[in-house]
């Protein structure tokens, strides 16, 4: 009885334990040992698939001892999540292409990147496609790139022109009294229920932090004609340009030119219930496919009436790096130089109309007929170069957690003044950035 | 002696086959249960985000907790819920189970019925109240369109956001009280409301003088229950809300779970969890004295 009992437990156990044995390496073990295999993550959008496997196949073809497989980021509430598990775990791929530069100094800090800067042609590669200027905001605190600058989306003002010239509204707005102007006209109370039913904008009003990165972010980008929120690893923002930026949302959410409330029936703007929406160029591939019949355009977000220049927004920057659990990192290197040609930045137009961070857009031969194609793609083209990107600070998340918060009360619900907020938001995140040095 | 002996050799001999049979809760219990407790323990003095090492840090995690208004709301947030939570789950269910107690047509249907969204998963249920309760497209604002009011911001005005939490919280575990109650008012004799009837109580006393005080047992019960499940309140305003507007669902276990998995606090998270649990020990050893102190 005890025999047969032990040996009963030790077999469960086994039984338990062996599927746990067998791991990635025994697969590894049969392959061809002359063949190098490298893992690719691009974002886990179809357009984003597609053309990684389109340049994917390329690759294999012209390498047959480099072979790379491609894997979709493994879908969650974030791609930044999925990566640091990763990292936690050694599971990372050899190549990702769906870095976002804020996240950045997480993945540095727990040593997870390789930095690109150690290829001796990195400078020659890096510098043929992005200005010097654009390059030097991809360069971490310690001197070093671990980031090849691939993709950008401007977060610009599509607007409904069926909608404002049923209004009245003949100049597109382009600062705050225009927009509010325009939104007098655009709100109203279609169905005589005493409420608006139709709105000059949206956004999502749940303190969700990457929401701010549609709104608040790129707003304050544009209102201070390109600073960001940090400088020096310091708060930057308490200043009239913050406090501007909120109280144009305020007076957007008082005066009901955007609803107090978060749509679940579908998007406002394809539903044409909101006549300006903020967002990239994925937007116009979403509107075409689901509101063919819309007539839009796009232009700058709105500024402050006093603005001067050229208008800047955020770049919502994604771009390729490759993790240090690579053994591969100079075959890594040449496939992410094969992922950044101009070529293959065609593709991406053309694919995920999604624009590549390059200096020569609007002037190389190579995209004249893609744009020529798609006009609304050379306002993108054009406003890339006045983008700025993210701080690459500790804890970005949290801190726009906290700025979500404070614009919540005051720009959503009013309960606070524009200086009062912006003051109370630049305090929590000198708390925060102090707390986790 | 050598009878002992050979008899405590027999007794361990047979405990030994008991350890093997216990052997597969020991490692489920090492595992899931005393690993996580020592560790969480370890990670209250340590700043760890999982993916770099830790770092010891002493008190500075309850320095933090003690200064941080955030949390203190979110505490505020989940007294709140259960003051309203608990009352309006007794009522509900005692209100039900009465309706259930009495000779009706299909008891045994309403029965299962009021009990189904018990056993329907936590998250299934909270996406229909979604719908339920949506702004633009909610069924609730569609019937009161109907009629003729106004559409309610269920989920988005800050007063309002709790309370609809709360009722969504009764639905779904109503059924559970209603089962209590229902075996409470099957444990009252009946002779009692003869009695009662021959004396000529009418219906509103024998409720208020006989079911109401017999029931008393259940009622702490219940409020124990309800106590407790309320501390936990998670998966409603994760779903529902993300902790708005302004702050005003964040509970506790929401404001925990984004510390740890959110920003990647996890020895922050550790220290918030240790001290909710204190409170959480504190409110029911209070109930514990209540339902000592009650005469049997």
């Amino acid at each position: 009885m005890n025999t047969l009992l032990r040996k009963s437990t030790i077999g469960f156990l086994l039984l338990i334990c062996l599927p746990a044995c067998s791991g990635p390496h025994s697969s590894s073990a049969l392959q061809d040992s002359a063949v190098i295999t490298l893992t690719y993550w691009p974002a886990p959008n179809p357009q984003e698939i597609q053309l990684a496997d389109t340049i994917v196949k390329m690759w294999n073809r012209m390498h047959p001892k480099i072979q790379v497989r491609m894997q979709p980021i493994p879908v969650s509430q974030s791609t930044e999540e999925v990566l640091l598990a990763a990292i936690a775990g050694k599971t990372t791929p050899d190549v990702c292409s769906n870095i976002w530069p804020g996240a950045l100094r997480e993945y540095t800090q727990a040593g997870g990147l390789v930095a690109l800067d150690q290829f001796s042609d990195f400078d020659s590669i890096a510098a043929a496609r992005v200005p010097r200027e654009l390059l030097s905001i991809f360069k971490t605190s310690n001197g070093h790139y671990y980031q090849m600058p691939w993709k950008t989306n401007p977060v610009m003002m599509f607007y409904n022109i069926g909608m404002l010239n049923a209004a009245g509204v003949k100049k597109v707005p382009q600062t705050y009294s225009e927009y509010f102007s325009a939104a007098k006209k655009v709100t109203r109370d279609t169905d005589n229920d005493g409420q608006f039913d139709v709105w000059m904008g949206e956004r999502d009003i749940r303190p969700i932090w990457w929401e701010r990165l549609f709104d608040i972010y790129p707003f304050y980008i544009a209102a201070s004609s390109g600073e960001t929120l940090f400088r020096n690893d310091s708060v930057a923002f308490q200043n009239s340009d913050a406090e501007k930026v909120f109280g144009f949302f305020q007076q957007c959410y008082s005066q009901g030119y955007f609803p107090r409330t978060f749509f679940q029936g579908g998007d406002p703007f394809l539903l044409e219930k909101k006549a300006t929406h903020f967002a990239g160029p994925w937007e116009i591939a979403t509107i075409s496919k689901f509101a063919p019949n819309i007539h839009f355009g796009v232009a700058p977000l709105p500024v402050p009436d006093d603005h001067q220049g050229p208008v800047y927004t955020s770049g919502d920057y994604k771009n390729i790096a490759i993790f240090s659990t690579t053994e591969h990192p100079k075959e890594s290197w040449e496939f992410v130089k094969f992922l950044v040609t101009a070529e293959h930045d065609l593709l991406m137009l053309e694919i995920t109309n999604q624009v590549p961070v390059r200096g020569d857009l609007p002037t190389n031969p190579l995209f004249a007929s893609y744009f020529a194609k798609n006009p609304l793609m050379v306002k993108f083209a054009e406003q890339a170069v006045h983008t700025r990107g993210m701080d690459t600070v500790a804890d970005l998340k949290e801190i726009f957690d906290a700025i979500s918060q404070e614009y919540e009360i005051c720009a959503v619900y009013g309960r606070k003044t524009p200086a009062d907020a912006v003051r109370d938001a630049a305090k929590r995140c000198r708390a925060i950035m102090e707390w986790n040095q | 002696m050598i009878r002992k002996m050979n008899i405590l050799k027999a007794i361990r001999e047979s405990e030994r086959h008991g350890y093997w049979f216990v052997l597969p809760y020991i490692i489920f219990f090492l595992l899931f249960v005393a690993y996580p407790l020592v560790f969480s323990f370890i990670l209250i003095f340590h700043r760890w985000n999982i993916v770099t090492p830790m770092e010891w840090v002493g008190m500075k995690n309850f320095q933090r907790l003690f200064s941080d208004p955030q949390f203190f709301r979110a505490m505020f947030n989940t007294f709140i819920f259960l003051l309203i939570h608990i009352p309006l789950q007794i009522a509900v269910a005692l209100g039900f189970s009465l309706l259930l107690h009495s000779k009706g047509m299909f008891r045994g249907f309403f029965r299962a019925v009021y009990f189904l969204p018990v056993v329907v998963s936590g998250v299934v249920v909270t996406i229909l109240w979604q719908n339920l309760y949506s702004f633009d497209s909610g069924v609730l604002n569609s019937l009161l369109s109907i009629v003729g009011i106004r559409k309610i911001p269920w989920l988005i005005d800050p007063g309002l956001a709790m309370p609809s939490i709360a009722i969504m919280a009764t639905w779904k575990n109503v059924g559970i009280y209603i089962v209590l109650f229902l075996v409470g008012l099957q444990n009252i004799p009946k002779e009692i409301y003869e009695s009662a009837s021959l004396d000529g109580a009418d219906k509103y006393s024998q409720f208020f003088k006989i079911t109401l005080p017999m029931l008393n047992s259940t009622m702490v019960l219940i409020v124990a229950l309800s106590t407790i499940g309320g501390f936990s309140l998670f998966i409603e305003p994760y779903v529902l809300t993300g902790g708005g507007p302004m702050q005003s669902t964040m509970s506790g276990m929401l404001y925990i779970y984004n510390q740890a998995f959110y920003f990647g606090h996890m020895g922050y998270a550790a220290a918030l969890g240790f001290v909710f649990a204190l409170v959480i020990l504190t409110v029911v050893l209070l109930q514990r004295k209540v339902v000592e102190a009650e005469p049997s």
